[in-house]
């Protein structure tokens, strides 16, 4: 998944909204002054707070925002596909309830098992268990699971996924179910049977299956758009009633049988989300953490400005999950236009860029990390991003002024840089360590809705956009191909090569790669290929980011799920003494 | 009087039909397109182009405003097939953004941005009524001057910084007053009170202020004119001279004001809303700025114009009855 | 918008102009309000000298002020408040306080003077049209009135702060604030010029064979100064929280420029962490509101002594 939909939904309600997350183990700060500090934050990182719920009482969640989509066909948002997913409904295949490295295993959901391919990894099918069922009782069947498929095809429900779009034989130019059509790669020979016809080989496609486009959609209760203000649950909780950007309460779905379901606790007998609050009053709320809050987890990240008054104090830091968010954040060059066609201009961009200022501006050291790659420390071996560049934290002005005089550039030039609302404080810490390097930057910040639409406008676009990646399950294809393949770009709606790099050996060697049958050979590879790309400086690495959430006194079972960009797992949260929960 | 209602009527519909026009036009000009920011991350070029015709947005500019002003009155049709969307008078659009109609989506925060608007009213009008005429009738006294300087210190207050100061005092520091969060009227009127009281101080300090100076200047004038010296010739006790007479011509120009105030708060008091949360009009309309959520600009823009122009007509009407010198 | 019939005010004179200063003598609050616009004035115009003074630049972080493990909060008391930093330092970036606020005053005023004065000559040019021709020209500019008037003003201007991205911003908002607000002067100056239509000394020139510009120019206009002056310096606060209010709201100015609404946009939420922060440029705005206001009340209560009431 990109990074459009997670600032999207960020941004949705506060415009300063910054996004906190990031690797767990980011290189350590080589700090410009003072004696080295751990990160105060990352002593919860990978554990569960609060120990083992207890079933019922009311989980309150608060937040700034409303949902994007929770209808399974359009679902696309990180922390909203967690909440689709673990809660209201299933899918075929869904990752591993459990902190750190656990969050990324798959386990069978709705499907007996992770699927079988044949025909070399072109087939793939699916048996779902026995006695699976609706909220009203119905059973869920093969064919809902394909008609959900189809609906994502369709141009009335926009902003899902786009995986079955990019893999189904016959994919192009259907237009969904709406119109009686249907797709003939998606078979269901029988009720509990759904076979995938694609067009090309896809070892990774249980991976995909995670996704709530393999979620079921019974087609009696399909409403077409206004199905995203009440989908039909066949997971542990139906929407009892939802009020948009107000209030959503969620009741336990009694149709739901626990012993299908080996990744669901469902602890809590209610959830209660609480939408449009200001984010800070949401920090101040959970700081107290005093009546109904004590039971309350916070669904927005934490302010920045709110940052100082949970790190002071112990009781309250150790209510305060930051899981990586699993996405990285780069400084893109347009590779194509003068003077960033010359890899040495590129490299002076690299080297001037004080990632410490940008840290700073995306919360500090407790809920950023700096990057030193271009993919997420969480696709390396290890967990940790290699430092292939070595350039300092705070970068080097000199060295960049050298690289620029052996450009021809010594006087430095003027150029423009893009960036979301909510980075602008990052934009400013870009504008000032360029400037030192004598490289003037106008910035532009563009509201979160037309960020992709104005950088992904190739020819009218400034050269530097500030943008990142995250990955939508943990495989460097999911990363490098998006980022790097000259392949992928557009001349308008341009996604995900923002730096337009055009680089024939590095598509090369990407096609070796995804043609690879051994995963662990693959992932070297991918690896080794970060480095590669980096040193032709098509990007600077800045930060990646983490998740910041704080939940109350009351609340147990919570830990940030690596694979929903660190939000807490929906699937395990619960209370601590479900009787001091309100009502 | 009938005759000159229906053509204020009429002038009214003439007057909104432009700002709808305007509104319109300047919108759908925008840089931003609703389809691609619908489509999400990867939109390949056919689907956008699908998904644009879905929402009519590949119409002529001309024709998607004619579409517009006759969907209002006959309800419109989008989309095909089993997914088309049925959209009924008075029907001002679909929000692709919060999957809702505009019309459902105002009615639904409508009462937020009322209760705000209503009760700060209520508020100001009875703090700044009461100041200014004290201050009127004790012209050049202590109490005049105190009334006046601490009117002016007010008015020149920052929302922001009474909002914070409020919030601050009454929430943080004493625990006095839950956060403010929306509860209806009908479901709990004291927690709908005690949740608005600090949106409601924080707008009644600055309107009060206003209002305060203004019924103070309009007084003083008012027991200037010649029918008061009258009437307290005749001998009428001193506080039917003022309730009667003074205050009653004396109100017409704040009857004017307060039309036009209150006319603009019902439509969302975008930045009192955002810094209370509160889940009005105002912030619908914000959010769907910063989405590019069309309709629901276009939506309360027109809602807020009608409320300005409907205030304006029902105070000329008043005019009537408040000052006895007005015939229509 | 009931204008009855005003009374005639002091004509813009030397008599005018004496009573502003006995005006200016007798009110202790008065002077110290023209001192504090003064100021202001001065920082506007000198910001890039005043602003030097301190020995940092509205736009220059300084890392060492800030402490990046606790969110970026100012190192030391008062928000960092230092021999360095006068004011101290804004969180995250360590940019100085001091420099900010007097390079934002030059813009939020600039944008207040700038719309100000295009909303009075748009308003006056309105008003003395209608109010002198009268006839269509009155029955049109009227209906313009009415409709800018029926505009939700505050929600077009965000919206149409938001639409154009690329303009130069400063521009924009001048452009956008006056558009919304020269009706209100084109009442009052419409109002002035019907009562002094008709004025034996106006009717005099006419018959003297001045044409109408000469009349406008010579007798009109100064009648209209008056009221005008004072309505004018009372519209200054509006206008600059009118700016504060859209910089809070993110359309406004582009970063990293400073203004007051963008400043205290970026505070609020450090109410209480570092209050030091909310209340620097807040109470710039107070005051220069407020002394705006006292010095509007005082010249309407000598040049208008009846009008500035629309």
């Amino acid at each position: 998944m990109n990074k459009r939909t997670r600032t999207l939904a960020t941004a949705l309600v506060s415009t300063l909204s910054l996004a906190l997350t990031a690797c767990s183990t980011g290189p350590s700060g080589e700090g410009s002054r003072g004696p080295e500090r751990k990160n105060p934050a990352a002593a919860n990182a990978g554990a569960v707070l609060g120990g083992t719920p207890q079933k019922g009482g009311t989980l309150t969640v608060l937040s700034n925002q409303d949902f994007t989509h929770l209808d399974p066909a359009r679902n696309w948002v990180m922390p909203d596909m967690d909440f689709g997913t673990r809660l209201l409904y299933r899918t075929l295949v869904t990752y591993k309830a459990g902190p750190g490295a656990e969050g990324s295993e798959l386990v069978p959901d709705l499907a007996e098992d992770l699927g079988t391919p044949s025909n070399g990894a072109k087939t793939w099918t699916f048996r779902l268990k026995a006695g699976l069922k609706y909220e009203d009782g119905t059973p869920i069947t093969a064919q809902d699971i394909k008609h959900n498929v189809e609906r994502s095809f369709s141009p009335d429900l926009p902003g899902g996924p786009d995986y079955a779009a990019r893999y189904l034989v016959g994919g192009k130019g259907y237009q969904g179910p709406g119109q009686g059509k249907h797709l003939d790669s998606i078979r269901t020979p029988d009720a509990r049977t759904i076979v995938f016809e694609l067009h090309t080989p896809f070892a990774e496609f249980p991976f995909a299956a995670t996704l709530p486009t393999f979620a079921p959609v019974p087609p009696k209760q399909d409403k077409g758009p206004q199905y995203d203000s009440r989908p039909f649950s066949s997971g542990p909780y139906k929407i009892e009633s939802y009020a948009r950007d107000k209030q959503m309460v969620l009741v336990r779905n009694t149709h739901w049988d626990p012993k299908s379901d080996t990744v669901r606790k469902a602890y809590p007998d209610r959830i209660v989300v609480t939408m449009g609050l200001k984010g800070t009053q949401i920090d101040d709320r959970l700081i107290a953490s005093s009546g109904g809050d004590a039971s309350a987890v916070s669904w927005a990240q934490l302010r920045p400005e709110s940052i100082s008054k949970v790190l002071t104090k112990a009781d309250v830091k150790a209510r305060l999950l930051a899981e990586s968010s699993s996405c990285t954040e780069m400084l893109q060059m347009h590779t194509g236009r003068a003077p960033f066609t010359d890899l040495k201009v590129r490299q002076a961009v690299q080297w001037a860029l004080d990632r410490e200022a940008i840290v700073t501006a995306a919360g500090g050291p407790a809920v950023t990390d700096a990057s030193s790659a271009a993919m997420p420390g969480s696709l390396f071996t290890g967990g940790k991003q290699p430092d292939t560049l070595g350039i300092p934290l705070a970068g080097d002005p000199e060295k960049a002024r050298k690289l620029l005089e052996e450009a021809g550039k010594p006087d430095g030039f003027s150029t423009g840089l893009t960036v979301s609302t909510g980075d602008k404080a990052i934009g400013e810490a870009i504008q000032q360590s360029l400037g030192k390097a004598g490289i003037e930057v106008t910035i532009e910040t563009v509201d979160p809705s037309a960020f992709y639409d104005t950088i992904g406008d190739t020819r009218n676009r400034t050269d530097l956009v500030y943008t990142g990646w995250c990955p939508d399950y943990p495989s460097g294809s999911t990363f490098l191909p998006f980022v790097f393949d000259a392949r992928f770009i557009k001349e308008k709606g341009n996604t995900g090569n923002q730096s337009l790099f055009k680089d024939d050996a590095t598509m090369k060697r990407m096609d070796e790669i995804a043609a690879m049958s051994d995963g662990d050979a693959a992932n070297k590879a991918w690896q080794e290929l970060d480095g590669r790309i980096l040193a032709k400086a098509p990007v600077a690495p800045a930060a990646s980011k983490r998740r910041t959430l704080l939940v109350g006194t009351n609340v147990a079972g919570a830990y940030g799920h690596t694979s929903w960009g660190g939000q807490i797992d929906y699937a395990t949260v619960g209370l601590k003494d479900p009787s001091k929960s309100a009502n | 009087m009938i005759l000159y209602l229906g053509r204020r009527l009429l002038g009214v519909a003439g007057v909104l039909l432009a700002i709808a026009a305007v509104t319109f036009t300047i919108f759908y000009v925008l840089p931003s397109d609703p389809a691609a920011a619908a489509c999400g991350k990867a939109c390949s070029d056919e689907r956008l182009e699908a998904i644009r015709a879905h929402m009519g947005l590949d119409a002529p500019l001309w024709r998607q405003f004619t579409d517009f002003v006759t969907g209002i009155f006959t309800g419109r049709t989008t989309g095909t097939g089993q997914y088309a969307l049925r959209c009924d008078f008075p029907c001002l659009g679909y929000s692709y953004e919060n999957s809702e109609g505009v019309w459902d989506l105002l009615v639904d925060r409508l009462p937020v941005s009322a209760s705000l608007a209503v009760g700060a009213a209520v508020l100001w009008l009875a703090l700044g009524l009461t100041a200014g005429v004290t201050a009127a009738l004790r012209k050049d006294t202590l109490t005049d001057r105190a009334l006046m300087v601490g009117a002016v210190a007010a008015a020149s207050l920052p929302v922001y910084f009474t909002s914070v100061l409020l919030i601050y005092g009454f929430i943080r520091l004493t625990g006095l007053l839950p956060y403010p969060s929306y509860v209806p009227f009908t479901s709990d009127p004291a927690s709908w009170a005690a949740n608005l009281l600090l949106p409601w101080l924080a707008l009644a300090v600055l309107y009060a202020a206003m209002y305060a100076r203004q019924s103070r200047g309009s007084m003083i004038e008012s027991m200037a004119e010649p029918y008061i010296r009258t009437a307290r010739a005749k001998g009428l006790p001193r506080r039917t001279v003022v309730v009667k007479h003074g205050l009653r011509a004396g109100m017409t120009p704040i009857l004017t004001v307060f039309g036009m105030d209150l006319g603009g708060l019902l439509a969302g008091a975008v930045i009192t809303e955002s810094l209370f949360g509160l889940p009005g009009v105002g912030r619908l309309f914000y959010g769907a700025l910063t989405t590019g959520d069309q309709p629901v600009i276009l939506g309360v823009t027109l809602l807020a114009a009608t409320f300005i122009v409907v205030a304006n007509l029902a105070v000329d009407l008043l005019y009537a009855v408040v000052d006895p010198r007005v015939r229509y | 918008m009931t204008t009855t019939t005003t009374p005639p005010p002091v004509h813009g004179g030397d008599g005018a102009w004496r009573a502003v200063r006995a005006e200016l003598r007798r009110r202790t609050s008065l002077k110290v309000s023209l001192a504090v616009v003064v100021l202001f004035a001065l920082m506007t115009v000198a910001a890039p000298l005043i602003g030097a003074l301190g020995g940092w630049g509205p736009e220059e972080f300084d890392k060492s002020a800030v402490d990046p493990y606790l969110g970026g909060l100012p190192i030391g008391p008062l928000g960092g408040v230092s021999a360095e930093h006068w004011l101290g330092v804004e969180p995250i970036t360590g940019r100085d306080l001091f420099a900010r606020v007097v390079h934002g005053a030059q813009v939020s005023l600039l944008i207040a003077f700038a719309a100000t004065a295009i909303v009075v000559v748009a308003g006056v040019a309105a008003g003395i049209a209608a109010g002198y021709f009268g006839g269509r020209a009155d029955a049109v500019l009227s209906r313009l009135m009415d409709l800018t008037m029926s505009f939700p003003s505050l929600i077009f201007m965000i919206a149409m702060m938001s639409v154009a991205r690329d303009a130069n911003r400063t521009l924009l908002m001048i452009l956008v604030i006056g558009l919304f607000g020269w009706p209100g002067v084109a009442r009052v100056v419409r109002g002035q010029t019907l009562s002094l239509k008709h004025r034996e000394y106006v009717d005099a020139a006419r018959v003297g064979g001045s044409g109408p510009w000469r009349i406008l120019a010579r007798d009109v206009l100064p009648g209209v100064a008056g009221p005008v002056i004072a309505y004018t310096t009372l519209m200054v606060p509006g206008m600059i929280a009118t700016e504060a209010a859209l910089s809070y709201l993110g359309v406004g100015v582009r970063p990293p420029t400073p203004s007051w609404g963008q400043m205290i946009a970026e505070s609020v939420a450090y109410y209480d962490t570092d209050p030091m922060y909310f209340l620097v440029p807040s109470l710039c705005l107070f005051l220069t509101v407020l002394a705006f206001t006292l010095i509007g009340d005082a010249l309407r209560d000598v040049l208008d002594p009846r009008g500035g009431r629309t």
